[in-house]
């Protein structure tokens, strides 16, 4: 825009301070007004967003997956084909065998007796040379190996457990978090 | 109006005009049959739920040691243990029933088309809610069936792609069924969900009253007939009715046939024939049909479609320009979901 000849520029500049003196005024406020409000928002996001996490960290089990290493026998007790039964914290027996000579932990089978499918507790059917688990009917052999049901369409074998030798002695790593059948087993 | 009168409408100022006219919705004719009224059934049971749940919490106890014993002394030494017992259990049994039932009546209707999409999904997320209302109840009884019915959703829960084993351990407390097990299933079945499905009950009540109850017309209806109905007293006279008979129904079942209880949970040793309760033998059909991970994968998809179907409906319109689509895919469905369940029940494995 061009300015006219007559007016005096010192008036103009002092004129345009005073028209734009409240919108700065208003400008800035505003913003500092959204800023807190947006500070405000931010802290309890934060705040409650840090709340949010402590209880799911605190729901989350604090000692999840944790295992101990036990004594099962020493090397000299199993002889090839022989097994021996074992408690496990929980009180679950499961069956520890020699396959094999030898004086590492290969040697050795320590079978889960939990379905790889749901978790179920499979049996041992002497009539049918199988371990069964009648929750979806799976079956496995001697070896763990899958036959029938759910868990020989994934090929899921019955977990073997971890076994080490050491000095001798063989041993086998368990799981510690269980129902412990000393208070929850009992059949009423 | 008495001193009384007075004393509370100086305190409480609204008038019966003033209820009256803020529940007086107009009801279309329809709902004069009751099977029409399968929402408000839930509704009613799930008050007595609530009621016989607070009054079980009194002497039950959320630990493996004691979970079942608290639940033999409920039904064998606290007085009329086992009738409240027996309600509960008869309650949730109907409940889930008479929610499948108003969930078919919605869907075979069309009730849930536009614009009343927001408020199926609600009452889909309500289904959920309470089967898994009905799963952590029965856990909390501590029978070997609970033991392992929980195991095996658990390890189901473990086999969802991503965040399968994180739930499976929120679930548990652990990797497996621990001492501390018992408690979440506890505080999931007697607060959670049941402040989730208040609050989701209010919301889909909110939702029928903002869009109104779908108008349905029969053809034996004749024109000069209104077409509405009051709400208040008309309606909530149906709704006395039907919790009426509900109470007797639930009192008789109660009394003829009382909440029985199983060997206690022995995690040693999962029985020869285990069955799940009656609402998830489809499921657990599904599972023994197929692997575990198509099983969980398709259960998903299904469950997800189920959510989804308003608009899935609507492409399916669109695409095969035939209306009734939906109905066609319902039926199929429901001879799936009976011929599985009734399946599931005839046989032992």
């Amino acid at each position: 825009m061009k300015e006219s000849p007559e007016a005096d520029p010192s008036e103009k500049i002092e004129t345009s301070k005073q028209e734009r003196q409240p919108v700065v005024d208003e400008d800035r406020r505003g913003f500092l007004g959204s800023a807190a409000v947006a500070s405000m928002l931010g802290g309890l996001a934060v705040g409650y967003g840090a709340f949010a996490s402590h209880a799911i960290r605190f729901l989350y089990p604090a000692n999840v997956g944790e295992s101990i290493w036990q004594f099962v026998c020493t090397l000299d007790q199993l002889k090839i084909n022989e097994s021996m039964p074992f408690t496990m914290p929980s009180g679950a027996k499961i069956v520890v065998a020699r396959q094999a000579e030898g004086e590492t932990a290969d040697a050795f089978i320590a079978l889960s007796s939990i379905c790889p499918h749901l978790g179920c507790k499979v049996h041992w059917e002497a009539a049918n040379d199988r371990f069964f688990c009648p929750c979806h009917n799976g079956a496995f052999d001697a070896q763990g190996a899958p036959t029938e049901g759910p868990p020989a369409s994934a090929n899921q074998y019955l977990m073997r457990y971890p076994l080490s030798v050491d000095r001798n002695l063989l041993l086998i790593e368990v799981p510690v978090d269980a129902v412990n059948v000393s208070n929850a087993g009992e059949t009423a | 109006m008495s001193g009384i009168g007075k004393w509370l409408q100086e305190r409480i100022p609204i008038s019966g005009v003033q209820i009256q006219e803020l529940t007086n919705e107009p009801v279309p004719n329809h709902l004069k049959r009751w099977w029409f009224a399968l929402g408000g059934t839930p509704a009613y049971l799930f008050v007595v739920q609530i009621v016989t749940g607070i009054l079980l919490a009194f002497y039950y106890q959320p630990a493996a040691s004691t979970a079942f014993e608290s639940v033999r002394y409920i039904t064998e030494e606290a007085t009329f243990g086992w009738y409240l017992r027996s309600l509960h259990k008869w309650a949730a049994t109907l409940m889930i029933a008479s929610v499948i039932l108003h969930q078919m009546r919605v869907y075979f209707t069309s009730a849930y088309r536009q614009p009343r999409e927001l408020n199926w999904v609600i009452g889909m997320a309500l289904l959920m809610c309470t089967l898994l209302t009905g799963f952590t109840g029965y856990s909390l009884v501590f029978e070997q069936l609970s033991y392992w019915g929980a195991t095996v959703a658990a390890n189901i829960s473990d086999a969802v792609p991503v965040v399968g084993r994180f739930s499976k351990q929120m679930l548990l407390a652990g990797d497996s069924y621990n001492e501390r097990t018992l408690s979440r299933f506890y505080i999931l079945h007697a607060a959670v969900l049941p402040t989730t499905i208040i609050i989701l009950v209010a919301v889909h009540i909110a939702f029928i009253r903002m869009h109104g109850v779908t108008e349905l017309k029969f053809e034996d209806e004749p024109e000069d007939k209104p077409q509405h109905f009051n709400f208040f007293p008309d309606h909530i006279l149906t709704e006395l009715m039907i919790g009426l008979t509900l109470m007797i129904v639930l009192s008789a079942l109660a009394t003829i046939f009382p909440a029985s209880k199983g060997p206690k949970a022995n995690p040693m040793i999962t029985p020869e024939v285990i069955k799940p309760e009656w609402f998830f033998y489809v499921s657990f059909r599904w599972l023994k049909l197929f692997s575990l991970t198509f099983a969980v994968l398709s259960t998903g998809f299904i469950v997800s479609a189920m959510f989804l179907w308003p608009w899935i409906d609507k492409v399916l319109r669109k695409v095969t320009g035939n209306e009734d689509i939906s109905v066609y895919i319902g039926i199929i469905a429901t001879f799936l979901l009976v011929g599985l369940t009734v399946w599931e029940a005839a046989v032992a494995h």
